[in-house]
Parts: structure tokens; sequence; C-alpha cells
């Protein structure tokens, strides 16, 4: 009962290491570029929905200002770090894309296996 | 007014590389020419920089006012400003080399890019070099690495596709698992700022010590896959073997280096002796570089192309460069910052010279290289020259390097690591010295002809030739940097 | 696309999409939101011009000559304003010891120069979005799809 207890308090966090560790072995085991790209997007949403569960106040509203005095704000820091985040990992991706692009135009194949062997070829007929 | 010198510098950079597009209309000469003019501008003004805080001390520098709890602050102190000054002289000579190479490096219409990313990859490591801040360290070290992993695949072939896009997927594990520790980090204390975060640190740890020794394991992971420390390591020798010689110089001499430097940062600036010790962290560095040293000269041996080995051989000098950090003491510290400069030259000179080679008789494999002493006298005695600091002759600036490697690993009765120092400097022997004597002393039959200088553009002349003075007079005369380097290994707090 | 009836959709709604888009802009530093979503939105909009009215009349509106000078000319603005703060004050990018006009919090014309900053960020958002999105569909352009071109 207490472990179901601690369970459910800090599910936010417990989602987030479980996010991170699902994007990990997607990019380590799939074959397909594409979704070696996806793993990657799902790691950095993984951090930003960290960050955002640390600066979470019970029974906060959103930090804009209000006429009301006594009103907790929750944390903005957080949202302002999440916010280059996310510009970073965008940019990321659209590069990666790009090179996608290119290999299967050059290669014909978005397989991970297939280009190995293809280059393996390459190499030994140089 | 010299307060603002850090920050001068960094818009230099950025001005250029957002000028350069503009100019694309006029001759690429004008382009060549200024771009120059800052470099040596950058040069000058990080000369001002080092004289003024070896006296006056470090110079803090905060962002708009705003106070450090909230805003993001500039700290340059004399590591920062040495490390400075090293990445600028260096890439000037490079660019020197780089205006010459026209066929080997990029294409005509590719030229005005090129010099646009390699402005801003500057940019962003003076950013790096200089904050205090984790989280802006995080912002420089991605926009360092899309700019590297472009800067490489510049030439449009089939190959350089491929190991980039392995490039990529690789430096993102490394910046996310980074960016993960800089999250715990502030889920613990609060803050981001290195000073803040340190003080907080210090009092709080045994409190949260699972907290803190997660985040270190996942940052201590994330910039070594970055640093190309050994079990990470697999994307460095790809990288190389499809680039333009400029850019694997960039890559394997300056970009790898800044990263130690944020570890550095990192291990004795946040994280102080007290947590290290308490965590063992000691040992497995030790581990790490000691395995790094060794086996990558063992790669080394098994390589045919030559970049391919120079890549392996920059993954076993790493380790020493993360040996001398382990010790954990200021004269393993000196010989670590030490042997960034020292390698720093050798291997650009190594790179550059087999960049000449390619360029001008096209070969790649390392047993192509009988008897070429004969036709480029100038380009294999740099080769030479650089290949004899890395085994560690005397007179050269490795000997050096390796030198208080061994007195700072004495110093600490940790002296079985002076075996592994000198077997490296074995293993290091047999795959360099058959190039070098390959090249002397065995000539084409009936072709006997004497010594002439080669054709080759002078840019890429003069810049190989600097880079041989510049290692043999550090090797001769070392205290011209080492007295600087103990100073501002000493500044760091360790025994 | 050769629809009238999504040409004329797009005709009357283009516009109110990018006055969204000014509006999130503009009001960066009372609501959420600031130059990067602004941005996104014109760099929709215009995404969306593309996709139905074809690739070249869209290249005619928003030639690459322009997206230098979009990309270039606002980062050059970034570093002025920020100049004018290391010039006026001691550092840079200083908002209030600058002499920028703060007014009341909540206004529209207050914090001063974080609008101005707002737009620069908005303006290289969107011209990167269209660039980006010409050059990955550049290549697609052959006898098979005859829609977008």
């Amino acid at each position: 009962m207490q472990i179901i207890q601690a369970f459910v308090d800090h599910i936010n966090f417990i989602g987030a290491v479980a996010l991170f560790l699902i994007g990990l072995h997607t990019v380590v085991t799939k074959k397909n570029l594409i979704k070696r790209i996806m793993g990657l997007n799902i790691m950095g949403t993984s951090i930003f929905l960290f960050l955002v569960a640390i600066g979470n106040v019970t029974g906060g509203v959103p930090p804009i200002l209000q006429q009301d005095p006594n009103v907790n704000y929750i944390n903005p820091i957080p949202s302002v770090l999440i916010l280059t985040g996310i510009v970073v990992v965008v940019s990321m991706t659209v590069y990666s894309l790009s090179l996608t692009i290119k290999i299967y135009e050059m290669y014909g194949t978005i397989n991970q296996d297939e280009l190995t062997y293809l280059i393996r070829e390459e190499e030994i007929h140089d | 007014m010299i307060n603002q010198l850090p920050i001068i510098n960094m818009l230099i950079f950025l001005a250029t590389a957002l000028i350069i597009p503009l100019l694309s209309k006029r001759t690429f000469k004008i382009t060549l020419i200024f771009g120059f003019i800052m470099l040596l501008c950058v040069v000058t003004s990080s000369f001002f920089l080092i004289f003024h805080i070896a006296e006056h001390g470090a110079i803090l520098y905060q962002f708009g006012g705003h106070d450090s709890k909230i805003g993001i602050e500039f700290k340059v102190d004399l590591m920062a400003a040495i490390i400075g000054l090293f990445v600028v002289g260096l890439t000037t000579i490079i660019y020197i080399y780089s205006c010459g190479d026209e066929t080997e490096g990029v294409e005509q219409k590719e030229y005005g890019r090129y010099y646009i990313l390699l402005f801003i990859i500057l940019f962003a490591i003076l950013g790096i070099i200089y904050t205090n801040d984790l989280f802006n360290a995080y912002v420089f070290m991605e926009i360092i690495s899309i700019t590297t992993c472009s800067i490489i695949s510049i030439k449009r072939k089939k190959e350089t596709y491929a190991a980039s896009f392995r490039y990529v997927m690789l430096n993102e594990i490394g910046s996310l698992s980074y960016l993960f520790g800089v999250a715990l980090i502030y889920m613990v204390t609060g803050y981001t700022n290195i000073d803040w975060v340190s003080q907080s640190i210090q009092s709080i740890w045994q409190l949260y010590s699972i907290n803190i020794i997660i985040a270190l394991g996942f940052m201590i992971v994330g910039i070594g896959i970055k640093a190309a420390i050994f079990p990470f390591h697999i994307w460095l020798p790809d990288a190389h073997a499809s680039a333009p010689s400029s850019s694997s110089a960039i890559l394997s001499s300056i970009i790898v280096k800044v990263y130690i430097v944020v570890l550095i940062k990192l291990l004795f600036k946040v994280f102080k002796l007290d947590i290290l010790n308490h965590f063992h962290v000691s040992t497995i560095l030790v581990i790490v570089a000691a395995t790094g040293m060794i086996m990558g000269s063992i790669f080394a041996i098994a390589q045919k192309d030559i970049k391919r080995m120079l890549g392996y051989s920059s993954i076993s000098q790493i380790g020493y460069i993360v040996m001398g950090i382990a010790m954990f003491s200021s004269l393993g510290l000196a010989s670590a910052m030490f042997h960034i400069i020292s390698h720093g030259l050798m291997k650009a000179a190594l790179f550059l010279s087999v960049g000449i080679v390619i360029y001008k008789k096209k070969i790649k494999k390392k047993n192509d290289f009988e008897g070429l002493a004969y036709e480029m006298p100038i380009t294999m005695s740099v080769f030479t020259i650089a290949a004899l600091g890395m085994i560690g002759i005397p007179l050269t600036s490795g000997f050096i390097s390796k030198l208080t490697l061994g007195m700072a690993s004495l110093d600490h009765r940790q002296g079985y690591l002076i075996i592994i120092v000198v077997l490296s400097g074995l293993l290091n022997v047999i795959y360099y010295l058959p190039i070098i004597i390959s090249s002397f002393l065995k000539s084409e039959p009936n072709t006997y002809h004497p010594f002439k200088i080669e054709k080759v553009p002078w840019p890429m002349l003069t810049s190989v030739i600097l880079l041989g003075i510049g290692i043999l007079t550090f090797g001769i005369f070392p205290n011209l940097i080492m007295n600087m380097i103990t100073q501002a290994a000493e500044l760091f707090g360790l025994i | 696309m050769d629809d009238r009836i999504v040409k004329s959709i797009t005709r009357l709604v283009i516009p109110f999409i990018q006055l969204y888009g000014i509006f999130i802009i503009l009001h960066g530093h009372i609501t959420p939101g600031g130059g990067f979503s602004g941005g996104t939105l014109i760099g929709t909009s215009l995404i969306l011009y593309t996709l139905v009215f074809g690739l070249l009349p869209s290249k005619k509106k928003f030639s690459h000559r322009m997206s230098q000078i979009a990309e270039s000319g606002g980062i050059v603005i970034y570093v002025g304003i920020g100049l004018i703060g290391l010039f006026l004050s001691g550092q840079f990018l200083t908002n209030l010891d600058a002499g920028f006009p703060i007014g009341e919090p909540g206004e529209l014309f207050s914090a001063g120069m974080i609008p101005l900053l707002m737009i620069t960020i908005g303006i290289k958002v969107a011209s990167t979005m269209v660039s980006l999105f010409h050059l990955l569909i550049e290549g697609d352009l052959d006898a098979d799809h005859p829609g977008i071109r």
C-alpha cells in the first residue's frame, strides 16, 4: 500500500524516466532511420516533462500577473528552459530528416542493415 | 572597457558569420581577407585578456545587469583565457591552410557556406569556454554539434551522409543525457549557475546522495560521448575518414578538447573533491583512461586508411588527458592542459600534412608513402616532427607532457600508471615509424633525384611550417606557457 | 491543387492566421508565447500557401534572396539592440539601466526592449521555416506529382 501511494504521488517523474528509456531503446535497437529520429524526439520530450514536473506547485496558477495578492504561482523558470530545449530539438530533427532524404536519394534504402551492406560493398570495390 | 572584451570577441565572430552571405556577389578573395583580419583582431584581444587576468583575477560578466541567481553569467578565469587563445590561434593557422586548398577540400561554390559554419563554430566555442551557467553550456554545445556535423559532410559524396547520420545520433544522445543531468541538479538545488550550485551541493549532499550520483553519472557519460573518451568513441574514425582535411584538423584538435574543458569545470567547480572521493570517481576515470590509451593504439595499428589511423590515435591521446585529470592533483591538471595544447598542435600538423599529400598525389592508404620525402621534403619533415612528438622523443612538446604526467602519477603514489604510459608510447611507435622510414629511406629504383621544394599553393606550406616551428618551440622552451598553466591549475584548489 | 473551394477558403483564411501570429508575437511579454510560437504560425501560413497554390507562385512571393536578408537582418538587429545596452550603461542586453522605457506591468507598451527582440525572433523563425520547407520539397518535383508544381 505504501509503495502504491508513493508510485501515484510521483507519477510524473516515473513517467518521464520511462519515456527516456523507451526513447533510448528505440534509437539503439530499431533499424529504420526515421524510427530512430522519432526515438530522439521522445527522449527530448521526456526531459521536458521532467522539468515541468519539477516546477509544479500544488494548487498553483499559471505565472501571469493577477490582481489577487495571495495566490501561488508555479515556477516560471522551467518553462523558459523548456522553450529553448524545444527549439534545439526541432532544429536537430530537421537536420536529421534532410540527411535521411539525401541518404534515400543516394542509396535507395533507409534500413540500417542494408546501408551497412552497401557501404561495405563499395569499400571492397574501391 | 577591458571587461567587455569577452563579449566583443564573440560578437565579432557572429557579425562576421552574418556579413559573409551579404558579400557573396563580389569576388571571393575579399571574404577571405575580411575573415582573416577579424581572426587577427580576436587573437590580439585574447593576448590582452590573458595578461590582464593574470594580474587582476577573473572577470565576472553578468548579462543585462541581472543578478547571478536569475541571470546568465560569464566567468573568464585564467584557464578559460589560455584555452581561448589556443583555440583562436590554431584556427587562424588552419584558416590559412584552407584558403589554398582548392580541390581536396570544398568545391568552389560551397566556399561561402564553409566559412559561415566555421565562424559560428568559433562563436559557440568561445561561449562554452567562458560561460558560468550549466544550461547555457548545453545551448552552446548543441550549436557546436550541428555546425560541426555540417562542416564534416560538406563534400557531397556518398559516404559522408551515412557517417554524419551516425555522428548526429550519437552526439544527440550525449547532449540529451547531459541535459537530464542538469535537470536533476536543478531539482536538488534550484539554481543553474555554477557558483550557487556548488555552494548548495556542498552543504546538503548527504541528504540527496542518490540524485547527485545519478546526475554525475549522466553528465559524465554525456560529455564522454562528445569528447570521444574510450567506450564512447565510435563516431570519431568514421567522421575523419570522409571529411576534408581542414575540417578533420578542426574536429580532432579543437572541438573534442573543448568538451574536456567542460568536464574539468564540471568536476572541479561544481562537484568538489569531497563528493568525488566519496563516490570513487577517480578510480573509475583512471581505469577508463588507461583502457582508452591502450585500446586506441591497438585499433590504430590495424587500419589501412591513414585518416582513420590518425583518428584512432586521437582517441588514445585523449586517454592521456583524461588520466591527467583523473589524478585529482594540480600537477596532473597542469599536465592535462599542456597536453591539450601540444596534442592540438601535433594532430593539426599531422592532418594538414596528410592533406597536402592527398592534394598532390591522391593517395589514401598508409602503405603508399614510399619515397615521398624526395618529392615533398617540407611536408614529410613536418610529419616526422609531429609523429616523433606523438611517440614522445625529447625536443618535442609531446615529451614534456608525458614527463609531467609521469611526475604527477609518481607524486600520488600511483606509479604503476607509468608502465601504461610507456607501453602506450611503444604502441605508438609501431604504427608511426614505418611511415616515416618508408618515406625517407626507400625510393623508387632507377630514379634518384635530389630534394626539391614541392609545388603546392603557398598558404598550405606556410601553415604546416608554422605548426612545425610551434611544436619544436614548445618542446625546447616549455616554460613559455608552463608557468601560466601551473598558475591556472592551482586556482582550482586541488592539492 | 485544382479545387476551387480549397483555393477560395485559403485565400480567406491566410490573413487571419497571420494576424493571430502577429498578435502572439507582440504580446510576448504579457501572455505565453513570444517570438518562437508566433513565428511558427506565420511560417505555417506561408507553407499552407505553398501546398495549395504550388511551389512556383510561392517562390515568387518569398524568394531565396529575401530569406537571406530576413535571416541575417534579424540577428544583426538583435545584436544592435544588445550593443545599445553595452554602450549606454555597461553590460550587453541591458533593459532597464539602458534607458528603455518600462511602463506598467500588464500594458502593451511596457517591458523595455523585449517586444523589439520578439519581433526580430519572429521574423527569423518564419523565414527559416519557409525556406527549409521549400528546400525539402524541391527534390520531389517530377512528372508523377503534377499537383505540387
